[in-house]
């Protein structure tokens, strides 16, 4: 039975205490339920519309030109059964203004009149697209527009013809997403594709066959497994609606997935606060939980009765919460504008809120069971004396404990949907806190052996000390926090100057795509320098040491897949930034190994596929089986944007298989657009990448994704602020005790208010410096091991951290204790004397 | 032979000792005394002489290092800590030197609160009564904090016979108070004392007090050093 006028009497007491309880709680699972809804309603536009968003019912694609048998196969279907097909060709290519003085490397779409099978191509005239795209006319994204300084009626020159800008494209329903493009749209009509002379042998294209089935699921999964017996394996590809993946969807799955783990960790944040916060009221109760003790409660009626308080609050913590997450969830289309796919709609789930209370009971319950537990060992002697419980565990604590941790760890292993990570990131986040843990008890032991003289902060700095003082928590709380976000800037920062922004002065900015052997010494003569060319020939990995390879079979941190398409090459000598980690040499000079064509790999492809010197793999190069034995596995020495090539074959062998040749040049910034120009006059069918600008579009996403990553980051401090908060209402007494001796013994306002700035100053520069430490020792390993990059410390930003996380520490500090401050030393003293 | 009858609280070589440092110190020292039920009994000897912790001790309230307590002819000594609980609610009360209300209830609910744990349905008749007696049903809506040292004694005294005890405990009761409140104080508890029977062991370093006891135990440096009056 429960004493309601108690447990009222006790909320109503403790009602600061009890509001930050139920921030905390609600801070643990607002960002997950923001984040579950948000991802179930993207996940509901992007697969509620998979027939839109791939264009098709059944998709069929390829890197070469459909065979002979798909093709007939298709012709079939679409005679025989309810079947509308469409033929669709996509590749980069340069277009250029007929004045000649401007080009663009755009994205190249030739469709069949039919197009699209699903949705609109909508268009800024609002006409019909099947009725504006004919032949010899192209309709174009407004940025080539205005990167060409072109309007409607334009002609423009595209491969080797001129063809007439009819319309403006606003939307693509098989294209939503603007994720990260290298160049804008043009469609032009497939009565084209011949005249433009664009797609040559070994041209970067992606072959397209969309279908239309009149019919159910059942009926497209077995046309489409009919097709796949027909596909040739490891080159053409048969794929349904629901089958095919999406890049957006893959992009927004990678994106979810980083966020839920720091909403995890925010959760743990929060959980430690709400452990802190109950641990804290429930010491400060101690004599009155002694009382009832004395007067004959037994120990299960303090549980019981602290219990259902925890769990009232826990609900009131939930409800706000999920409300929380649901106004975040709709401040995030904010942040993801123009990310999102088209027609996002946010609607209330009652699953999500439900999966919301789930999630809230069960960190309440695992946060605050320690604390609750802890109160069976209040005895009622501790009126008369002013110890504190003994922790004496018994013998259901470790069973508890471990029951209670390992339901933690399938929540989290159910919110990643990945056991392995979840697993790691349990793993990870208990030794960060645990690390942290430890640091700061390294921190402050070495902080009581430096002498203190001035008497404010020497005072400031004893208080840390105070029983009942929240010291360590806040300090673990703030430091992991600050060190997770403060990690995540330096990689980011690190990661750009890298990849993006230290482009060196002399590296190559512009890449040739495509170029054809016959082109080899006209284009050289255009360059009008050495130009280094890389012979490239399309092929796919089939079996390593006869296993064929599978999909899975990858790196999930490279987003790579050892299923796709590689870009092979010859010669006999290693580039300036690789070196041999395995073999003697780059191949065997004599012809000892069990097969005569050998291949070198590099360590980051050889790692995705366990492969090792003397493995046989297999390649199927345009339909032509390959098999070779490695003789090296090498290694580059420098992470930068340069050609490197997974598999590297002696030049003999390879010489004169279908290929065609990639170069990369340093150009100066002046000298681009006239060469651009000039190559796409003599080259129609080259095309090339302006690597500076790449990667500046590239800053640009990256920039966009940190904010959003930082601002799920960002309520993971706001535990760190609750935990303050709530440890400064648990030791109100003994900070207006203090506050009032000190006012008894002559010290004025601005004494007792410098203690408590210096003390909320100790908290914060501790908090910050060891947040350094860790954010530098854990960036500086990831970019060292993970992404073998260089490492700058940035420490002006680090000491801009330890500037804001003071100012934030000791404005919060101060702001809530504002009332002790002020406490008069009389009416203090007459209720302390019982009076 | 019928005062044997009549013992209501026997202890039996009682040592409380604590370590400190890497010796132990003893707070009481092998004492052994018998309580008859209905006497008013003072606890008296100067500050750190051992009376709060043979009260703590007779009272269930704290284990002996050694020794037995017996309370109504049961060893309570290694009872659990809910058997001590269910001991304290039913037959024992208490008053603190420093009142020790439980600050979120006021008045009334705190004199109710040790009969509402026994599940009493007359918690509320009882305590009514209780404070009408001690002059505080006026105030009975006040908190703790609200109230003053003396009021504060005397809504402790009903929250400690609202049982109807076998034995009241009083561990200083008069030590926050003035003197007019004091004397208030323990002619109430004499009073209660005499209306209800209730056995009183009253802990005091006060010689006008104790001269209003049946009998005085001295402790000195955690010792029984005289007992007057048996």
């Amino acid at each position: 039975m429960l004493h309601y006028r108690f447990l009222f009497r006790e909320l109503i007491q403790a009602r600061k205490q009890a509001a930050v309880f139920v921030l905390c709680v609600a801070l643990s699972i607002s960002t997950i339920v923001a984040l579950n809804g948000f991802k179930n309603n993207v996940n509901r536009s992007i697969l509620g519309d998979a027939r839109t968003l791939q264009g098709g019912d059944i998709l069929l694609h390829s890197h070469y030109e459909f065979t002979q048998a798909l093709r007939q196969a298709v012709t079939d279907l679409e005679q025989t059964e309810a079947v509308r097909g469409v033929r669709a060709y996509e590749f980069y290519s340069v277009i250029r203004s007929t004045t000649g003085d401007r080009t663009l490397f755009t994205r190249l779409k030739a469709v069949e009149s039919g197009y699209p099978l699903y949705g609109r191509v909508e268009l800024q005239s609002g006409r019909p697209f099947d009725q504006v795209l004919r032949a010899g006319q192209v309709v174009v994204e407004q940025e080539v527009l205005d990167r060409l300084g072109l309007q409607i009626g334009d002609p423009v020159h595209i491969g080797s013809v001129v063809l007439t800008i009819v319309d403006v494209v606003t939307h693509e329903p098989d294209r939503p997403v603007e994720i990260f493009a290298l160049g804008p749209r043009v469609f032009v009509s497939t009565q084209d594709l011949d005249r433009l002379q664009l797609i040559g042998k070994g041209s970067r294209v992606e072959y397209k066959i969309l279908l239309k089935i009149d019919g159910d699921d059942a009926t497209i999964n077995a046309l489409a497994a009919r097709l796949a017996l027909t596909a040739q394996p490891e080159q053409e590809r048969v794929n349904t609606y629901r089958t095919a993946n999406s890049g957006v969807k893959r992009f927004f799955d990678n994106l979810f997935f980083f966020l839920s783990l720091i909403s995890i960790f925010t959760l743990f944040l929060a959980g430690i606060g709400m452990q802190t916060s109950l641990a804290a009221l429930l010491r400060e109760k101690e004599k009155t939980l002694a009382i009832i003790k004395a007067m004959g409660a037994p120990g299960s009626f303090l549980f019981r009765h602290y219990l259902a308080l925890v769990l009232f609050l826990g609900l009131i913590g939930c409800l706000v919460g999920i409300a929380a997450g649901f106004i975040v969830e709709h401040l995030l289309p904010l942040l993801f504008a123009g990310l999102l796919p088209a027609g996002t709609a946010l609607s209330f789930s009652v699953a999500d809120s439900g999966e919301g209370l789930l999630i809230g009971a069960l960190v309440v319950i695992f946060f605050t069971f320690l604390p609750l537990y802890n109160l069976r060992n209040i005895r009622p002697v501790a009126i008369f004396r002013n110890d504190t419980a003994a922790t004496a565990r018994g013998i259901f604590f470790y069973p508890v404990v471990l029951g209670g941790f390992s339901v933690l760890t399938i929540l989290v292993v159910r919110q990643l949907q990945d056991l392995k990570t979840g697993l790691y990131f349990m793993a990870g986040t208990s030794a960060l806190i645990l690390c942290t843990s430890l640091l700061t008890r390294v921190i402050l032991a070495v902080s009581r052996k430096i002498p203190i003289t001035p008497l404010s902060l020497r005072q400031a700095h004893k208080s840390l000390f105070r029983p009942g003082n929240a010291t360590r928590s806040i300090i673990v709380t703030l430091a992991s926090a600050l060190s997770v976000l403060l990690t995540i800037y330096l990689v980011q920062t690190n990661l750009s100057a890298t990849y993006i922004e230290s482009y060196p002065p002399d590296a190559p900015n512009l890449f040739f795509l495509d170029i054809q052997p016959d082109q080899k010494e006209a284009f050289t003569r255009e360059i009008g320098s050495v130009v280094e060319l890389f012979p490239v020939i399309r092929a796919r990995l089939v079996t390593i040491n006869g296993q064929p390879v599978k999909e899975q079979q990858g790196s999930k941190r490279r987003g790579d897949s050892l299923t796709r398409e590689f870009n092979l090459t010859y010669r006999n000598t290693l580039l300036a930034d690789e070196v041999i980690k395995n073999g003697n040499a780059l191949f065997r000079k004599d012809a000892t190994g069990s097969i005569p064509l050998q291949v070198s790999v590099l360590d980051t492809v050889a790692e995705m596929g366990d492969m090792h010197v003397n493995d046989t793999l297999e390649f199927n190069i345009q339909g032509v089986p390959l098999q070779a034995q490695v003789t090296s596995i090498r290694t580059r020495t420098k992470s930068r944007l340069y050609p490197f090539f997974y598999f590297v074959f002696p030049e003999e062998f390879l010489h004169d298989a279908p290929q065609t040749f990639f170069a990369a040049q340093h150009v100066n910034k002046d000298a681009i657009a006239g060469l651009e120009n000039r190559i796409v006059t003599s080259f129609p069918n080259i095309s090339f990448i302006n690597m500076a600008e790449t990667a500046a579009q590239l800053g640009g996403l990256t920039r966009r994704l940190t904010i959003v990553v930082n601002f799920f980051a960002g309520f993971s401090i706001l535990a760190g602020i609750l935990i303050i908060v709530g440890s400064i209402f648990a030791t109100r007494l003994a900070r207006i005790r203090e506050a009032v001796y000190y006012k008894i013994l002559g010290s004025g306002s601005r004494f007792v208010l410098s203690v408590f700035i210096y003390e909320h100053l100790f908290l914060g520069l501790f908090s910050s410096f060891l947040a350094v430490i860790l954010a530098q020792a854990g960036s500086w390993g990831l970019c060292r091991y993970l992404f073998d990059i260089g490492y700058s410390p940035h420490w002006p930003v680090c000491l801009l951290l330890i500037l804001l996380t003071a100012a934030l520490v000791v404005g919060v500090g101060v702001l809530s204790s504002i009332d002790i401050i002020r406490q008069k030393p009389a009416i203090v003293l007459r209720e302390q004397n019982g009076g | 032979m019928d005062r044997m009858t009549n013992i209501i609280l026997e202890a039996h070589n009682l040592t409380k000792s604590y370590p400190v440092g890497d010796r132990t110190m003893a707070i009481l020292d092998e004492v052994s005394l018998t309580i008859a039920a209905g006497q008013f009994v003072i606890i008296a000897g100067s500050s750190g002489s051992g009376k709060t912790t043979l009260l703590t001790l007779l009272s269930g309230l704290d284990r002996p290092s050694s020794g037995r307590v017996i309370m109504a002819g049961q060893d309570i000594t290694d009872l659990s800590e809910d058997g001590l609980a269910r001991l304290r609610n039913e037959q024992i009360g208490f008053v603190f030197q420093a009142f020790h209300l439980v600050p979120s209830l006021n008045a009334l609910e705190n004199v109710m609160f040790p009969a509402e744990l026994k599940q009493d349905r007359l918690a509320g008749e009882k305590a009514a009564k209780l404070l009408q007696r001690v002059g505080l049903w006026e105030r009975r809506q006040h908190f703790p904090e609200q109230l003053s040292g003396g009021e504060k004694q005397r809504v402790a005294i009903c929250r400690a016979l609202i049982n109807s005890p076998k034995i009241l405990f009083a561990d200083e009761p008069t030590g926050n108070l003035d003197s007019k409140n004091s004397d208030a104080i323990i002619d109430l508890l004499a009073e209660l004392h005499r209306e209800h029977g209730t056995t009183l062991v009253l802990a005091t370093h006060s010689s006008d007090i104790a001269e209003r006891a049946q009998r005085i135990i001295r402790l000195c440096d955690g010792r029984l050093s005289s007992d007057e009056g048996m």
